[in-house]
Order: C-alpha cells, then sequence, then structure tokens
C-alpha cells in the first residue's frame, strides 16, 4: 500500500486526484492544510509521496519541497504549479520533484503520477548493477 | 583518505585515465576506485541507472548498495546531495578538470574540497556547469 500525503488548504484543489486514487485501492491517503502540518507528518510517517497544491497558506509548494529535502529526501514530492514547463524547470531545478501538476489536476494525472512513482521505487529498490 | 570506495561519475568506458561526466545524474558509468594504505588498490565501473524525471535517488541508492564512501561531482542538485548526507557518503566538488585521475589524487592527498550547499545546481546558484 502506498502512502500519499496531499497539502492543501482547499481540499477541493486536489480532490479529483484524490477520488482516483481512493478507487485504485492500493492507496492509503493523508491530508495536510499546511506545509508545517506536512512537514510534521512527513518526519513520523514513512510516506511514499507528497502532492502539494501551488499555495499551502504557510508556504508555497516549491518552498516546502525544499523545506521536505531536509526532512527526509528520500520522499516523492510532485506540485501544482501554473508556471511553463520550462520556468518550472528552472524554479524547481535540484529539487528532484516527480512532476508538475496542472492547477485541478485530474484523474489522468492521478494514473500517470501513480505509475511514474511505482516505476521509480522499482528503479530505486532493484537493480544493482555489475562490477566490471 | 586512507582507505575507503571512491565513486567518480564517468562518461563512456570510465576507468582510472577516463573523463568525467558533469552532472553524475546523466554519467554513463561510475568508475569506483578503492583505496587502501593511501593508494590506489583496485579501479571498477558499475553503469549507472537510467535517469528519469524524480528518479534522483536512484544512483543513491546503487552507490550506497556498492559501499561507496565518498562521491566526487561537477555538479548536483539538492535532493540527491541531501539523499548522500543521509546515507553516510561524502560529496566532494571539482568542477574545473575532466580527468578522473588528477581528482582522485587529489581526493586522497586530503586536497578535495566538501561540496558546499551553495554549489549545487538550481535555484541560481550559477556554480553547476552540467546541464
Amino acid at each position: 500500500m502506498l502512502k500519499i500525503l496531499l497539502v492543501s488548504p482547499d481540499k477541493g484543489s486536489l480532490s479529483e486526484m484524490a477520488s482516483a486514487w481512493a478507487e485504485s485501492g492500493d492507496v492509503d491517503l493523508m491530508w495536510a492544510k499546511s506545509g508545517k502540518m506536512a512537514l510534521g507528518i512527513a518526519s513520523d510517517i514513512a510516506i511514499d509521496l507528497v502532492v502539494t497544491d501551488e499555495r499551502l497558506g504557510d508556504m508555497t509548494g516549491l518552498e516546502f519541497a525544499g523545506k521536505l529535502l531536509a526532512v527526509n529526501p528520500m520522499i516523492n514530492c510532485a506540485s501544482v504549479n501554473h508556471l511553463p514547463p520550462e520556468a518550472f524547470h528552472e524554479a524547481s531545478e535540484g529539487l528532484g520533484l516527480l512532476a508538475q501538476l496542472p492547477v485541478h489536476p485530474g484523474k489522468e494525472h492521478a494514473e500517470g503520477l501513480l505509475q511514474r512513482l511505482k516505476y521509480i521505487k522499482n528503479l530505486t529498490a532493484g537493480v544493482k548493477g555489475d562490477i566490471t | 583518505m586512507q582507505a575507503g570506495r571512491i565513486a567518480v561519475p564517468s562518461i563512456e568506458a570510465g576507468g582510472i585515465n577516463g573523463q568525467r561526466s558533469g552532472h553524475f545524474g546523466h554519467c554513463d558509468v561510475f568508475t569506483l576506485v578503492d583505496v587502501e594504505g593511501g593508494e590506489v588498490k583496485q579501479v571498477t565501473t558499475i553503469p549507472n541507472q537510467s535517469h528519469v524525471q524524480g528518479g534522483c535517488m536512484v544512483p543513491v541508492n546503487l552507490l550506497a548498495d556498492h559501499q561507496v564512501d565518498a562521491l566526487i561531482v561537477g555538479g548536483i542538485g539538492m535532493r540527491p546531495l541531501m539523499g548522500f548526507k543521509q546515507a553516510g557518503i561524502d560529496v566532494y566538488y571539482d568542477v574545473a578538470r575532466q580527468e578522473i585521475k588528477p581528482v582522485v589524487e587529489d581526493l586522497i592527498a586530503g586536497k578535495l574540497p566538501l561540496i558546499t550547499e551553495n554549489q549545487v545546481c538550481g535555484g541560481g546558484s550559477g556554480d553547476c556547469t552540467g546541464h
């Protein structure tokens, strides 16, 4: 069961993703209303993925992603952001985000993100290259 | 360094006489240099895994699995740097030289600096040459 933490002061903005994951049956969903609350949860529980809204009330999603690295860099993070992809890449470079999500992400984004998360978890857990 | 295993992100076949890769996540192979008594005892290579968006922790786990103690980079993002710190792998920095051998020799001699957080890629740090 994958543990996903959704962070937004407005549950409605991530509700379509949440519904899609709830239907999938292999995701344990948690919610946090602020960045500070989410950082507290991430420091206590082994989370597989954090999805943040663009603004979290007490910080932006990108600021949160930076702070999350100090808590646990192994946790994957995706963030809603309205910036064009190139500008987002520049703004988020080095944070190692799993994906940029559009405002009000839907079912297809939930499915795509889950697929990418599983792929990366397999890569991280699995292959041990041969020494030559 | 008196003893330990050094990893160097490398292009093509790597090896002690090979060339470094500018950014660890996009390298072809990692050259692994085993040091004993302050001398190079063995040089091997391991292939890098495929690099995908968000997959920064894949090489961290790969090098941790291979008991690497130190990594020499010319560019790295904050997330993998924090991952290496968590894994107990020291990250050293040299952006100037392309050859593997002189930077390994400098690390063994204690002349190579650890990377600082203002030298990581992104956030307008400006020092990254790997992109």
